[in-house]
């Protein structure tokens, strides 16, 4: 048994635990799964790193970036495991074995992502991703919101499989292997060329890239709260890495990926910002700010894409963990905050919240405000990183994106701040506290803490961060 | 051009018809059957290129796999239709109008 390296039980674990979960109809089933699963990663972070594992065709392999997924997955997996008891306390004892079971699969998708190295592999575990997240999003069907929002996710992804299959398929033709490390080697050609584009398109989708990126707000607004915390903390973000790996092994092809990256992150900002600008619900905002922040990360990616040098792809995945945790925690508290309501949360709900739920409000406040980019929280660190690797020795024209981007960070503030003075300005008098259970209060003040953390020791994430930046900026030495 | 060249080109217009018939379509039905047209077109390209590079074999266990994937998105397509007709009263798809801001 030891030719199978620890990350393939961790890949596999979730599968066999996903129907098990379904019909033990116990709740605890989900949370020895999600135990068990830790276990495994500790363990295999005590080997060493790029262990790979074959079978037949298909080559799986643990790197870096697989590494900060795995663990980004899990660690959010887990809270919004213990949220959702108080959250679908309502809801019947099969919709709650329905999300427990797609919860898992979701997991695994993720888990099983991180680990693809070759085309075939990435679009399918992105497939099963898509495929759990759509039925996640429809947990609420009988609701005709959530079913418009996810027949446009359904339809939208379909098209983005197929349109990236294409790609696959283009990329076939040409080197005869859908094995990354063998495309990177092919050089360039024109049907590479088309390929890769076709593969952005299709998994340009899936991560929202402007203009691709309209079935977002609606999925991840209607979606269960901790379910949109999983989507938007993490699910787009694991489709930008997955597209990312390929268009690192494209490297070769005559065209200027980073240039792409970068412009469609000055779309992702403008438009997610001026967007969420408009809304007045708090989920919506919310949805539509992850397009803007999805824009940071792509200009991080891009700035290595351009130079290879592995800083602006560190600085993007640091803040893929500050974006996951702080927009995690926003979901959740507005999750919190909306009990009982059964309209959408806006704004105009919010006011004398931090009467009526302190640490909700508190963790709301810090989120949006993290969010916004206000030093010394967690999502000014990871802004100020990948700013910071934009200048260092940046073409003109990439410095003045990092002014863009700076600048719409402080636009950002503009819809951010008013959530936070809402919540904190005393115009229900008569509002009192409510009491919140624990499987509430405990995912938010973990959350709270560590965004808390990684704000005044950024630091802390380094080897992480620097691991899976490395991995992706190696791909692109010029 | 050789036969995988020609199944190819053949696929490709069978993608194109699926994408213009998802876009154009209003009735959800009529969206799926599209998208599965795109998705068989998609089947026949991996064949082709799997032909072309004399590997015919991977090129149809990707297609095989594929085809599974793609199945489940049409059930999970056509399932959402039932419900968008129980909800809605119709499957015309610009009823599903409520988030358009």
């Amino acid at each position: 048994m030891n030719a199978v390296p620890a990350f393939v039980w961790l890949i596999a674990l979730p599968f066999v635990g996903a129907p098990l979960a379904y019909f033990s109809r116990r709740r605890w089933v989900i949370f020895g799964i999600i135990g068990a699963l830790w276990v495994i990663f500790g363990l295999q972070l005590l080997q060493p790193r790029s262990t790979h594992y074959r079978v037949g065709e298909v080559n799986l392999g643990l790197d870096g970036a697989g590494v900060l997924l795995a663990g980004l997955a899990l660690t959010l997996g887990t809270l919004i495991g213990v949220y959702s008891s108080a959250y679908l306390k309502h809801e019947s004892g099969r919709a709650r074995d329905r999300h427990d079971a797609l919860l898992l699969i979701l997991i695994g998708a993720l888990l099983g992502l991180g680990c693809a190295t070759d085309l075939f592999n990435l679009w399918l575990w992105l497939e099963l991703l898509s495929g759990s997240a759509w039925m996640l999003v429809a947990f609420h069907g009988n609701r005709p919101a959530a079913l418009e929002a996810t027949v446009k996710y359904v339809t939208q992804s379909m098209v983005g499989s197929a349109l990236s299959l294409i790609g696959v398929a283009l990329t076939l033709w040409q080197v005869g292997s859908l094995d990354l490390a063998r495309i990177s080697t092919a050089g360039s050609s024109p049907l590479l060329l088309a390929a890769g584009g076709f593969l952005v398109i299709g998994m340009g989708l899936k991560a929202a890239l402007v203009p691709l990126h309209t079935w977002l707000p609606d999925a991840h607004s209607q979606a269960p709260s901790g379910v949109s915390a999983l989507l938007s903390g993490i699910v787009v973000e694991a489709a930008l890495v997955a597209l990312l790996r390929l268009l690192g092994a494209l490297a070769a092809v005559e065209f200027s990926w980073g240039a792409l990256l970068i412009g469609c992150g000055c779309l992702n900002l403008i438009m997610g910002n001026l967007m969420a600008l408009r809304q007045s619900e708090i989920k919506r905002m919310l949805a539509y700010s992850s397009v803007a922040q999805v824009g940071y990360m792509l200009i991080g990616f891009g700035i290595t894409a351009l130079s290879g040098d592995p800083g602006g792809a560190q600085g993007a995945f640091f803040h893929l963990i500050t974006h996951a945790l702080l927009k995690g925690l926003a979901f959740l508290a507005a999750g919190v905050m909306a009990v009982g309501l059964v309209r959408p949360l806006t704004l105009a709900d919010l006011g004398g919240g931090a009467k009526r739920a302190p640490l909700a409000a508190m963790a709301l406040s810090v989120a949006v405000l993290g969010l916004g980019g206000l030093p010394p929280l967690a999502g000014f660190m990871s802004k100020w990183q990948i700013f910071v690797s934009g200048f260092a020795g940046s073409p003109g024209w990439v410095q003045a994106v990092v002014i863009f981007a700076a600048l719409n960070s402080v636009l950002s503030l503009v819809y951010y701040a008013p959530v936070a003075l809402a919540l904190y300005r005393q115009t229900d008098t008569t509002a009192t506290r409510v009491a919140q259970p624990v499987s509430f209060s405990l995912p938010l003040l973990v959350m709270l803490l560590v965004s808390l953390l990684l704000g005044f020791v950024p630091g802390l994430m380094e080897t992480l961060t620097g691991e899976a930046g490395a991995v992706l900026g190696s791909l692109w030495v010029p | 051009m050789n036969t995988p060249a020609v199944a190819f080109v053949g696929a490709l217009v069978l993608v194109g018809i699926g994408l213009v018939g998802t876009l154009t379509c209003r009735n959800l039905i009529k969206v799926a059957v599209a998208l599965q047209i795109m998705m068989k077109g998609v089947l026949i390209a991996l064949v082709a290129a799997g032909a072309a590079q004399g590997q015919i074999n991977l090129g149809q266990s990707l297609a095989a796999i594929v085809l599974g994937v793609d199945t489940i998105g049409a059930v999970i397509l056509l399932a959402l239709s039932v419900q968008v007709r129980r909800r809605f009263g119709t499957l015309d798809v610009s009823a599903l109008s409520q988030l358009r801001r």
